[in-house]
């Protein structure tokens, strides 16, 4: 034992610094935001008394938040449904052995590599009435070309779940696409030599032996869409009408405009414990539903 | 700690400014040449991505040692007095160099004293970047207070007293400014700014159009009334009702600070005087009448862009010419001259027979965890004097507020106009009500809630309910 722990301190050197960062900057302030949560703590003012619980019922009472909520829940519901079933789409695409379908490939990965401000920046044009692509496009095509999709409720989140699926789709696309791959050939040639149909193929083949890495995608897309943020920042500042204030930017709000830092830290974790619900529900779900591909 | 922030700043500062750019073109070059490390698949590549590495590296270190050498020809730099700024990297423009000539000055003035302005960019970002400078104690030394977000600054020990400066330095006289425009930043006694500029919200119109249209141009101490028959003889509709008006009789944009003042010279408010209540004022019956006022310019009157116009429009109508009346400060004028439009401004048109308007303004600051107060002071007296004041303000941003330098501007019809709003000009009310930024953005949901609900939402519900948000946000402790 004591030769073993003696030669075990170089290990615990190299991992000392990611540790330590660890620690600083990711764990102490999960602990502190904690500790803020159950404290009424204005950025700027010397005292902050604890409240207890009081942040957390006063939220849940909160219109404001509420629709917040709504909205995210809103977001989720159509960006993840629409954002995996596209790129498991494009990944079935693209697996197959063309000619130039490296390029198709790359294509489709490139808005994951752009920061997300800078495509924002080309959605809003994109959206623009009378001069955007899109409504210069309807124009052309004899439409009116008038709608302003960022400044009409309903229109704005539509468009913000609509850009959510061209810039999650290069990674999930990806790592269908490596799923896609490891699948044997040996499967797809004794289900052709079965009578199998493409679609068949894809259908009791592919989607099964897939279903680990849906469930990858699926919630690490739910993460991502709760976490939506730097969209609606640039693009639509929570409106028209409060219809894209999401969580994160309503906490953000709360931090910012109101300097309320207790506050917006017991909504983090609200946020926190929304997110670790859905995800833990959709492991359950999706293992029992996708059997023994999921236990893999 | 220091001395390592005033080596670092001088060697930044030699690059010249604005050195952002450069900063992110260094940036660019170092992830470039670490993103194509993986790629690399031959030693030899690796090999020659690594030299070019190393080569950038070494440039980098001559430039810099370079660059250091040159400045250790000039006075030892003892002291850095930081100046906070909002906005980002700026273009080289007349103004920009003259604010950099402006600083040298005041460097040569002040042997061993580097000035060095920070930058703060975003939309919304300037206060709570500033308020958190503070929190951690790296705050600058000066800052420049905006009026509409001072009151956050000011109740909270952000900011040091003036007073005793002003006590104290014989050369300097508080009676040079325009009384109301420096009492935006007193409380009582204390004195937490001194006014650098700033600019009445008017009504610029454009006199083309009144021309065209056979409009006589407005007078001050006009009427809502009259401004109604102006606006109505300067809209014309198109052909197609279907689509866009043709021309606007005035131009409205969805910003509370715009439009804030028009509740005003309806006799309404948003708060009590107090600043600790919105029932009772923004619901009360003044307000409502302005605010329907307001609304009806787009909704029944049609003389004025609904939203969805103005955005579909995707421009400033009143720039592209499309609307003849625009309620806008000073530092438009810049544009508006550069486009070329021939425009007169005038004051609001009023109904309770006091005329009105809402003041924004610029202020200079010293941070309570200053460690250069009486310098910062010096800055802020340099800046805020009479000659480097005619200088700044010949740019057309603001209007001094040193009474002096204004008045070298005087005889020119539309300076006149703006400095005769001057006695009629309130201060916001983010001057003195903390949350009031989260108030304007209550108030502009509201004008969308309204104007996208087609009338389904009344006015007056629509304020009741606002002055109730506005309510539980005030009350909060």
């Amino acid at each position: 034992m004591a030769a073993l722990r003696a030669n075990n301190w170089r290990g615990y050197v190299f991992v000392a610094p990611a540790t330590l960062y660890l620690a600083l900057f990711a764990f102490f302030p999960m602990v502190f935001a904690g500790y803020m949560s159950l404290h009424r703590w204005h950025l700027l003012k010397e005292d902050h008394p604890f409240v207890g619980l009081a942040n957390f019922t006063t939220m849940l009472t909160d219109p404001f938040f509420r629709n917040a909520i709504y909205n995210t829940l809103i977001y989720v519901v159509f960006s993840v449904p629409l954002g995996v079933v596209t790129s498991l789409a494009v990944a079935a695409l693209v697996a197959q052995r063309l000619r130039g379908v490296g390029v198709f490939r790359t294509l489709y990965y490139i808005p994951a590599v752009g920061s997300k401000v800078a495509i924002s920046m080309v959605w809003i044009w994109i959206l623009l009435p009378e001069v955007g692509l899109i409504n210069a496009s309807l124009k052309w095509l004899g439409g009116e070309g008038t709608r302003n999709f960022l400044a009409e409720p309903g229109w704005a989140m539509a468009a913000l779940v609509a850009m959510s699926l061209g810039i999650g789709l290069g990674p999930r696309m990806i790592i269908f696409l490596a799923g896609i791959q490891s699948v044997p050939q040996t499967y797809y040639e004794a289900a052709a030599l079965d009578g199998c149909t493409a679609w068949k193929r894809f259908r009791h083949v592919t989607l099964p032996l897939l279903a680990p890495t849906t469930l990858f995608v699926v919630i690490t897309t739910t993460i991502a869409s709760f976490q939506l943020f730097t969209e609606v920042y640039m693009m639509t500042r929570g409106g028209p009408r409060r219809t894209t204030d999401v969580v994160l930017y309503h906490i953000y709000k709360e931090a910012w405009q109101k300097f309320e830092v207790g506050m917006a830290s017991a909504m983090s974790y609200v946020l926190f414990a929304m997110i670790l619900i859905v995800a833990l529900l959709q492991f359950r779900i999706m293992r029992r539903g996708l059997g023994e591909g999921a236990a893999a | 700690m220091r001395g390592l922030a005033t080596l670092f700043g001088r060697v930044v500062s030699r690059f010249g400014e604005p050195y952002a750019g450069r900063d992110v073109e260094h940036r660019c070059a170092a992830r470039a040449v670490s993103a194509e490390r993986p790629r690399a698949t031959t030693p030899k590549r690796v090999k020659a991505v690594r030299m070019r590495a190393v080569r950038l590296i070494l440039g980098s270190v001559v430039v810099l040692s370079l660059v250091g050498g040159c400045a250790d020809d000039e006075q030892a730099v003892t002291t850095v007095l930081r100046v906070a700024n909002w906005g980002g990297a700026q273009v080289e423009s007349e103004f920009v160099k003259l604010e950099r000539r402006l600083r040298e000055e005041f460097e040569a003035l002040h042997p061993g004293v580097r000035v060095q302005v920070e930058q703060i960019p975003g939309d919304g970002q300037y206060a709570p970047k500033l308020l958190m400078m503070h929190v951690t104690g790296s705050v600058p030394d000066v800052i420049s207070l905006d009026a509409s977000s001072a009151a956050v600054f000011i109740n909270n020990n952000v900011l040091r007293d003036l007073t005793p400066f002003v006590e104290r330095d014989t050369k300097f006289d508080l009676g040079d400014y325009f009384e109301n425009v420096a009492n935006i930043a007193r409380r009582g006694e204390r004195l937490y700014a001194i006014p650098l500029d700033f600019t009445p919200m008017v009504m610029y119109y454009n006199k083309k159009l009144f021309d065209a249209a056979g409009v006589p141009y407005p007078r001050a101490g006009w009427t809502c009334a009259d401004f109604l028959e102006t606006a109505k003889g300067l809209t014309v509709r198109s052909d197609d009702s279907r689509k866009a008006l043709a021309q606007y009789g005035v131009n409205f944009e969805n910003v509370m600070p715009f439009w804030v003042p028009w509740l005003w010279t309806g006799g309404g408010d948003v708060l009590d005087p107090s600043g600790k209540k919105a029932s009772g004022y923004l619901d009360g019956p003044e307000t409502t009448r302005a605010m329907r006022f307001l609304v009806d310019l787009m909704t029944k009157h049609r003389v004025a862009p609904h939203l969805k116009e103005s955005a579909a429009a995707g421009v400033d109508l009143f720039r592209d010419e499309r609307a003849a009346m625009q309620l806008k400060g000073h530092w438009m004028m810049i544009d508006y001259q550069a486009d070329g439009i021939d425009f007169g401004v005038v004051g609001l048109p009023t109904n309770t027979g006091r005329r009105v308007t809402v003041i924004y303004e610029t202020g200079l600051s010293i941070t309570s965890k200053s460690d250069y107060p009486e310098l910062a002071w010096q800055y802020i007296k340099f800046m805020t004097s009479k000659d480097v004041q005619v200088r700044r303000v010949a740019s057309g941003l603001a209007i001094s507020a040193n009474k002096e330098a204004a008045a070298q501007y005087a005889g020119d019809p539309i300076e006149d106009a703006f400095i005769e709003e001057v006695a009629y000009a309130r201060p916001p009310w983010g001057a003195t009500v903390e949350r009031y930024p989260f108030i304007e953005e209550l108030g502009r949901e509201m004008m969308e809630d309204i104007l996208y609900s087609d009338g389904e939402l009344p006015v007056e519900e629509a304020l009741r309910q606002t002055a109730k948000l506005i309510d539980a946000a005030l009350a909060e402790p």
